[in-house]
């Protein structure tokens, strides 16, 4: 596995302003109500930012297949684990 | 390949006698040693709980021990069996010594996590053993709530520390196992020339990393819990005992197939050898051990079919409980072709592992039958299903461990001992098995409860003959121990390669060297070339 | 400017090996963190939809100003341990130093920050077990919901601790020139660890502190 490439202070700098950016976007939606979109939108807001982290500053972007699998399996095994406990929850 | 033979010369167990090298051992070999110890050490205290269990059941009406002593016997046996012995033992003990000698490394990839790992499961060994005397936990190694966080009034805490400690040391063994695997293969050692044990612990890893933090998380609720009184588990405030049982099965499901796929390395390692042919559907093998981890993580419901579960997701899980089967289904015959058109002999491993392949079948297929929504109403909590799990977990699993110490013993120990022995006690314990755990099926499908310490007298047939075979089973287990530390002290010397098998752990004498091997070996050869060199076998 | 070598550990072939399996270590661990804290995340979904209105009334006695200032606090340190790791591959002595130092810094705000706003709800009577006291409707079940936010804020802040006193360490070693651009694993596997510790405050926050607030 070859050393990843590196992203530069900028990148840095810029993830970071777009991450507030983001935190504006999620903290401000929540005063208006939109219902169960509110979570959605809250949800897809901490996506997006855990995304920008795990690519720009924990390298996933030039980093070896192996360990971007390595990352994202925690998060299917989460998947897995609420979405089949739902599926009991929801339907009984 | 050629073989490295090695006069008689220092090997990793002669560098030093003192106990502190012993003690602060960086060896993967020696950490192996102090693993198969201690897992011997709580095999019997789990035994024991066992013995008294199918003696308070001779009778009908538990004239041995109180009702509150025999929860606490059971729940004593599951916490010491499955977390103290199933789930480590092989791994920690074959995994631990062969994982670098048959990828040709040095060592594992974190050698102090290893010796680490090892503390973890001695100080939560030891928290488990002070939950016991001092008065022991009667809330099944399951912990269902709201009993075990709100109602019992024994050891819980002591005893889900315990577990949470040992779990840790589980999840620095699996990634040990898996970074080695990844990094660390001899030149020429593709992924698809690995030995099927190899993927079985690549399987096995998996699974121990990625199930064993939902159960941390899980008894760290029970225990705040159980010391603060609030919590998500307890009905009277609005909780819910199902999502402890989905949290806690999310892991011990899984768990099962920590239990079972190391096994399954260990029968093909043995079965290629003793069969002299190359494993049929390699390839199919060791996709089917990555099928059986991967699937083993969505079908914990169907330990939930009877507890209030929809309907609906009860119908999901079922239906995923038949496909994990799948893959276990192909390995077993696969087993079996491996056998058609060897030279087959019947050497002590070979006799555990196909004793393994045997049972394994039975317990799988009884699976089966309480995968079924329908049946499993009647058969839930009855000794159908703890026949069943018993049939994998000791007919398949303790079986397999047993022939792959066998197995091994000689590249272990550097002796060989008694075959003849070892192969009365292979007979000894496959006849007590079958007569402790079959009879199990029977009175289940009649309807005796599980965990209960009385049962109808009608019953009483069938539990004398179980603790009957139970009696045996022992013996079989305790035979072992005789011939196996007396050929320490009096057995042959064993050479490199006593079975004549391949793999790259025969490559290396026996006892190996400290480094395991003089120079890093460079594979050319696919796995289980048995069958090409027939013509000229010796 | 020159620095310590570092040797490589005897079961290694080469540095790289070295480099890659502790890599690949860091993130499967990483992995046993996400899965550790699913579990809460999973308590807190299922809590939830068995319970939407006592979550939205507990969610709105949350301290939402505190909460936000400590995600931008978090998000700060972030981007500070990120140009800390760069300034190590860059052999850049000081610079790491000053940085790493940063980022304990804002690490340690968040914990302050924290302490407040656990005082707070103290004051306010919202500790389950302690002094827990809602006078509306399903007063168990808003109870059940500050269980869960103290239960996953406080080992979450616990994570926040070790990974501030961790840095503490790496800063020390790395004014101490311990770390070379051929050389900074610690460095960088420390970063990773930080970054997992964000991006789990990242789905606790709205989670605890932003349902129903309209």
């Amino acid at each position: 596995m070859k050393q990843s490439s590196v992203a530069s202070t900028r990148t840095y700098f810029i993830s970071w302003c777009v991450l507030l950016a983001l935190l504006l976007l999620t903290l401000g939606s929540a005063f208006i109500s939109l219902g169960w979109l509110n979570t959605a939108i809250n949800l897809t807001v901490s996506v997006t930012q855990a995304a920008i982290v795990l690519l720009f500053s924990m390298h996933l972007r030039s980093a070896h297949p192996t360990l971007r699998i390595v990352a994202s399996i925690g998060f299917f095994g989460i998947a897995i684990l609420i979405s089949l406990s739902l599926s009991d929850v929801l339907t009984r | 390949m050629s073989s490295i033979t090695v006069a008689e010369h220092e090997n990793y167990l002669t560098t030093d006698f003192r106990l502190w090298s012993w003690l602060t051992t960086l060896d993967h070999k020696r950490i192996a040693v102090l693993y198969t110890l201690s897992i011997t050490l709580l095999f019997f205290v789990g035994g024991a709980a066992a013995a008294l269990i199918r003696l308070n059941l001779l009778t009908p009406y538990s004239e041995l021990v109180s009702i509150e002593t025999y929860n606490k016997l059971f729940t004593t046996h599951g916490v010491i069996m499955v977390w103290f012995f199933l789930i480590p033992s092989i791994p920690t003990t074959l995994g631990n010594f062969l994982v670098p000698l048959m990828i040709g490394a040095r060592d594992l990839a974190f050698p102090r996590l290893n010796l680490l790992s090892w503390y973890l499961y001695v100080i939560g060994a030891i928290c488990a053993i002070e939950s016991l005397m001092a008065g022991g936990v009667d809330t099944g190694w399951t912990f269902y709530t709201p009993f075990s966080t709100e109602f019992s009034n024994t050891h819980v805490f002591a005893a889900v520390t315990g577990v949470f400690i040992a779990g840790f040391s589980s999840i620095l063994t699996g990634l040990n196992f898996i970074v080695t695997i990844h990094e660390m293969r001899a030149p020429g050692l593709t992924w698809f020339r690995l030995p099927l044990f190899i993927w079985a612990m690549y399987a096995t890893s998996l699974i121990l990393v990625l199930a064993t933090p939902v159960l941390a998380m899980t008894l760290v609720l029970v225990a705040v819990e159980h010391i603060f009184g609030i919590g998500v588990f307890d009905p009277a405030l609005g909780g819910d005992p199902l999502l402890f049982q989905h949290l806690f099965w999310f892991y011990s499901h899984p768990a099962v197939y920590i239990m079972i796929v190391p096994a399954m390395g260990v029968a093909s390692e043995i079965i290629g050898c003793f069969a002299r042919n190359r494993i049929f559907g390699y390839r199919f093998m060791a996709y089917a051990m990555l099928a059986i981890a991967a699937f083993g993580f969505v079908v914990w419901g169907h330990h939930m079919f009877v507890s209030g579960q929809s309907a609906y997701a009860g119908t999901v899980f079922s239906l995923l409980t038949f496909l994990v089967s799948v893959p276990s289904a192909v390995k077993v015959f696969n087993w079996t072709a491996t056998l058609y058109k060897g030279r087959i002999s019947f050497e002590a491993p070979m006799l555990y592992a196909l004793g393994f392949v045997g049972l394994f079948t039975v317990g799988g297929l009884t699976g089966l039958f309480l995968a079924s929504l329908g049946l499993d109403v009647q058969l839930h909590d009855t000794y159908f299903v703890v026949a069943h799990f018993h049939y994998i977990m000791v007919g398949g699993a303790v079986m397999a461990f047993f022939g792959g110490i066998h197995f091994w013993w000689p590249k272990i120990t550097g002796r060989m001992y008694s075959d003849a022995w070892a192969r009365f006690a292979a007979i000894v314990t496959f006849v007590g098995f079958n007569l402790t755990f079959f009879p199990q099926f029977i009175v289940g499908y009649l309807g005796m409860p599980r965990r209960y310490p009385e049962y109808p007298p009608e019953f009483q047939l069938w539990n004398v003959l179980s603790s009957m075979g139970a009696v045996i089973l022992a013996l079989g287990y305790v035979l072992p121990l005789f011939y196996l530390f007396r050929s320490l002290r009096y057995g042959p010397a064993a050479p490199a390669n006593p079975w004549n098998a391949k793999g790259l752990e025969w490559q290396t004498s026996s006892p190996p060297l400290p480094e395991n091997f003089l120079r890093t070996p460079v594979v050319a050869e696919e796995p289980y070339s048995y069958s090409a060199d027939r013509p000229s076998d010796g | 400017m020159a620095s310590t070598l570092s040797p490589i550990a005897p079961q290694f072939d080469d540095a790289a090996q070295q480099r890659d399996a502790s890599n690949l270590g860091i993130w499967i661990f990483l992995a046993t963190e996400v899965l550790f804290f699913g579990v809460l995340f999973a308590a807190y979904t299922i809590t939830r939809t068995q319970h939407p209105a006592a979550f939205a009334v507990g969610s709105r006695l949350t301290d939402l100003p505190l909460a936000s200032i400590n995600t931008a606090l978090l998000l700060t340190s972030s981007l500070t341990m990120a140009l800390g790791v760069h300034a190590a591959r860059s052999g850049e002595r000081r610079a790491t130093v000053g940085w790493l130092s940063l980022t304990v810094g804002l690490g340690v705000m968040f914990l302050a920050v924290k302490g407040l706003e656990y005082h707070a709800d103290y004051v306010e009577h919202l500790v389950p077990s302690l002094n827990f006291s809602y006078s509306g409707a399903q007063a168990n079940e808003v109870e059940l919901f500050f269980y869960l936010y103290f239960v996953i804020t406080g080992i979450h802040a616990a994570h926040v601790f070790i990974g501030v006193a961790t840095i503490s360490v790496i800063a020390f070693m790395a004014s101490k020139n311990a770390f070379s651009p051929e050389y900074f694993t610690p460095v960088d596997l420390t970063g990773l660890y930080w970054h997992l510790v964000d991006i789990i405050w990242l789905f606790v926050y709205p989670l605890l502190y932003l349902v129903s607030r309209s």
